[in-house]
């Protein structure tokens, strides 16, 4: 042979091979041979308006994939379109987003993230399609240990999770906000990008009494404008807005877990919580009840409550919804929730759900429909509802809308947070015995009688740089959207805006799908992992205002053992540091690595995949 | 005042003024004191194509959040593969200009000359005695907007600012943030292929050189501001160059098919056949004004 034949020529020599009796069987071996061809790869992210800082992390990778010889496109869709393609329907090779919580959460968070159960579903649980026994197996060792148990237990998990990289997390970045001071103060106590950090505002333009005290924040996300689902995954960020018109049962505030719309909880047996409920109505004035609690785990469950053929789980909260195996009802105001073997630690993270209204959702269970016809039958109308006039039980009710512009809500003044009445007990709604019966002491200070706003208006605009300015002009109090490096510099540059950076545990990720050669393999995601170079990402992408990781924990160290953490002397990943120096990829010896796990290059130098 | 307000006041301001100055200077103060017994019969006269360019107008700002709907689910995603066509050239073009200077006459002339190379035409064809131009202008932009609208919905696509943040500034919106509030009302991020703001100030263009013998000042000036709007939308990092390519194509198979449906005789005519002229005007219109329902009603 002086060279190889490709298929087509093979095929075309089919026509003359089989003349020659013995070459029937070796033609059909060579054309009925897949032939090889360069590898692509599509990298999906939101453009620079949406997010300034994931494209620029997209456009980062793209660029060293292609240098070692993948054809590595990025492609730009909106939020909504980017978690449809790739959370709802698993159609992409590789994408980068942001994990949804901005405050400091538990380990057991990679249950939802990676657990092999989920593959198949269709949402935030397991959107990478990542299957391995072995992490499932520290999956749920953690998930039952207690203690220093679980410290052990998480440590594996971590350093299982970080060596097969279902997804890589390239930083945590600084949860930056343009702000203004003159109307609120408490930017800096918690991110304004969560439920518990806008609670922590406090109003203080005392010249005019304005009524009602409005916060006026300004987003670059549009889709707070154009959808109230609390568990439709397409549309929700950190969920922030959903946590102020949907109640918990508990919340989590630095770190330590707070009575919400549980007023107490104590164990019923060793696999039971009993859990005792504040007297709450929703918003249309219907009391809420245990009745609400039960139905709302078995809804995350199953949103079809048994009318499908299968299960059709909600695209969010699915992980920590799982924990909860059964509800029992005691009493209006009592339930019971079976957790089988789950350890404490990982039980409070199954209160952490928004509790929906049965009378509202229990309608929703059907199939969705388009004009009658009934297109996909894993889906529910719970699922596809925009929940245009949300009723929640949360501190602030839902008023009104324009998709793109804007959203108003208004503060809920029958909440127990407003009910509680301030931490000084001078409002005369808090005196006396009744703030035994309730129990408001279990709120903390901090909380009560707030938010200390009347209304709260979201206004949609462009880009980072125009919230910015906004913010400047004075349309607006603070951002809520991502900063990035073309508008930090002008905050600075204008008066009276002063740029406020919380820590956020949303790190930014790349996530692959596993259930596509050759991303299934964990050691080529290994390759690609180390084609990611953080510590420039970190000087680039986010100007700065970010720490680089390796661990989707780093945000809460406690869990991270020694050896993951990142190790800062030489600024690089413990597990796969980046193949190259100073921001430039060592192209030859990533293709060394490449050609060593058993992958080809033409003569071109790029890097042959089976033809799909 | 509102963002948007107060920069719709400013481009309000801007226009008129220069709407005035250069009336004055180029329609000259004796045809421009034509315009006001010229419009109403020159409106009636072009009323067909008049509602076709409201009707494109209204479905444009009524539908546009149904029609990026249908584009999210159902359009060509060609972001990719437009960069993998002309690579860097909008990074090129940006990296090697980029000046202060520069980024202030670009971001004018993207918002304030753009606008008035669109609205001035109107003003000056009005002048004219004839409405043939007018109407022509009219059908023109008309098919620009609805094809535009069309191709909008069928490809889905973003800008180098958007894609390429790391090498293509959004130099409009950080030279004022404000324009980005002005031009969102207008459209949507995805909306870049065709470029219309190259469509139409190419458009115009091809109108101003047609008609130099009736406005020879005009000609310069229009070829100036067309070319400055076209190199302003890629130096602003908004528009691709392919976007550019087919935005100019698009602009001269429309000022073609005006030229072609509205009085295709005009310019042979004599001045006693001027008389028949709106007549058949009318009749050489039909497959225009049907081309443009059409192509609003199947989107």
């Amino acid at each position: 042979m002086t060279g190889p034949i490709s298929r087509r020529e093979a095929l075309a020599g089919i026509g003359l091979a089989v003349g020659s009796a013995g070459c029937v069987g070796r033609a059909r071996n060579i054309a009925g041979r897949d032939g090889s061809s360069q590898l692509v790869l599509e990298i999906r992210t939101t453009p620079a308006d949406e997010d300034p800082n994931g494209i620029r992390i997209a456009r980062a990778l793209a660029e060293n994939l292609s240098a070692v010889g993948v054809d590595a496109r990025v492609e730009t869709m909106n939020g909504t379109d980017l978690h449809r393609t790739v959370l709802l329907n698993h159609d992409f090779d590789v994408f980068v987003g942001q994990y949804t919580e901005v405050l400091p959460f538990d380990p057991d968070a990679l249950y939802g993230l990676v657990y092999s159960g989920f593959a198949a579903e269709a949402g935030w649980q397991n959107p990478f399609g990542f299957t391995n026994l072995e992490t499932d197996e520290h999956l749920e060792a953690q998930r039952i240990a207690d203690g220093s148990d679980r410290d052990d237990a998480v440590a594996e998990l971590l350093t299982d999770v970080c060596e097969k990289q279902p997804f890589t997390v390239v930083a945590f970045p600084d949860a930056l906000a343009a702000t203004r001071a003159d109307r609120f103060v408490g930017w800096e106590t918690g991110p304004p990008v969560s439920a518990t950090g806008l609670f922590r505002m406090e109003y203080v333009d005392a010249e005019d009494d304005e009524d009602p005290v409005t916060l006026r924040l300004v987003t670059t996300d549009g889709r707070i404008s154009e959808n109230w689902n609390p568990i439709a995954a397409e549309y929700r960020r950190y969920g922030t807005f959903m946590s102020l018109l949907y109640d918990r049962l508990t919340v989590v505030d630095d770190g330590t877990v707070v009575p919400w719309l549980a007023r107490s909880w104590e164990w019923h047996d060793p696999e039971t919580l009993e859990i005792e409920l504040r007297s709450s109505t929703w918003h249309d004035g219907e009391p809420l009840t245990a009745d609400d609690v039960a139905f709302t785990y078995g809804f995350l469950r199953d949103t079809s409550m048994g009318n499908a053929e299968t299960p059709v789980p909600a695209s969010q909260f699915r992980g920590r919804g799982s924990i909860v195996e059964s509800t029992t009802v005691v009493d209006d105001s009592t339930v019971r929730l079976r957790i089988g073997e789950t350890g404490a630690e990982v039980t409070k993270r199954a209160l952490q759900v928004p509790i929906l209204p049965q009378h509202v959702w229990s309608d929703r269970a059907e199939t969705a429909t388009v004009g009658g016809f009934e297109f996909d039958l894993e889906t529910t109308e719970a699922l596809v509802i925009p929940n245009e006039e949300p009723v929640g039980s949360g501190p602030m009710r839902f008023v009104e809308a324009t998709p793109g512009e804007r959203v108003v809500f208004e503060r809920n003044p029958d909440h127990f947070l407003a009910r509680a009445g301030s931490a000084d007990g001078d409002d005369g709604n808090s005196g006396g015995s009744t703030a035994e019966d309730e129990g408001w002491g279990s709120i903390p200070d901090a909380y009560r009688g707030k938010p200390s706003f009347d209304r709260l208006e979201v206004a949609v605009v462009g880009s980072d740089v125009e919230a910015v300015q906004w913010v400047a002009d004075g349309h607006a109090d603070g951002t809520v959207s991502n900063l990035g490096p073309d508008s930090v510099p002008r905050i600075g540059r204008e008066s009276g805006v002063r740029l406020v950076s919380t820590r956020s545990a949303a790190f930014y990720y790349v996530g692959y799908n596993a259930r596509r050669a050759p991303l299934s393999n964990p050691r080529f995601r290994g390759i690609v992992a180390s084609l990611v170079d953080k510590a420039t990402l970190v000087d680039d992408a986010f100007a700065g205002y970010a720490q680089p990781a390796g661990n989707p924990l780093a945000a809460s160290p406690e869990w991270v053992p020694e050896d993951l953490r990142w190790d800062d002397e030489r600024g690089e990943d413990p597990v796969y540091p980046f193949h190259g120096t100073d921001g430039s990829v060592d192209v030859e010896a990533t293709r060394e690595s490449l050609r060593d796990i058993g992958y080809r290059f033409d003569e071109s130098d790029r890097l042959l995949a089976r033809e799909q | 005042m509102s963002p948007l307000l107060s920069i719709l006041t400013s481009v309000l301001f801007w226009v008129t003024a220069m709407c005035l100055v250069a009336g004055v200077a180029i329609v000259g103060p004796r045809r421009l004191y034509g315009i006001g017994e010229n419009l109403v019969p020159h409106l009636r006269e072009s009323r067909r194509e008049v509602a076709a360019l409201l009707v494109v107008l209204a479905v444009s700002g009524v539908g546009r959040p149904a029609l990026q709907s249908v584009s999210e689910v159902f359009g060509l995603r060609l972001t990719g593969a437009i960069l993998a066509l002309e690579g860097g050239f909008v990074a090129w073009l940006q990296g090697t200009f980029q000046s202060p200077r520069l980024t202030l006459y670009f971001s004018s002339i993207y918002v304030f000359g753009y606008a008035f190379l669109l609205v001035f035409p109107f003003l000056a064809y009005a002048a004219l005695p004839k409405p043939t131009t007018l109407k022509r202008l009219i059908v023109a932009y008309t098919l620009n907007y609805a094809i535009g609208l069309v191709l909008y919905t069928v490809v889905l696509a973003y800008g180098p600012r958007n894609v390429m943040p790391d090498l293509v500034t959004s130099l409009l919106y950080t030279f004022n943030p404000n324009f980005q509030t002005l031009t969102g009302e207008v459209n949507v991020e995805t909306n870049v292929f065709p470029s219309l703001h190259t469509s139409l100030s190419v458009t115009v263009a091809a109108f101003a050189a047609l008609t130099r013998e009736e406005y020879p000042a005009w000609t310069p000036i229009a070829w100036w501001l067309a070319g400055s709007v076209v190199v302003s939308t890629m130096y602003l990092g908004i528009h691709w160059l392919t976007d550019v390519v087919f935005g100019t194509a698009l602009a001269l198979g429309c000022v073609y098919a005006a030229y072609r449906y509205v009085d295709p005789t005009e310019e042979d005519a004599e001045p006693d056949e001027r008389e028949a002229g709106p007549d058949e005007g009318d009749g050489g219109s039909e497959p225009g004004g049907g081309g443009s329902d059409s192509a609003s009603s199947t989107v």
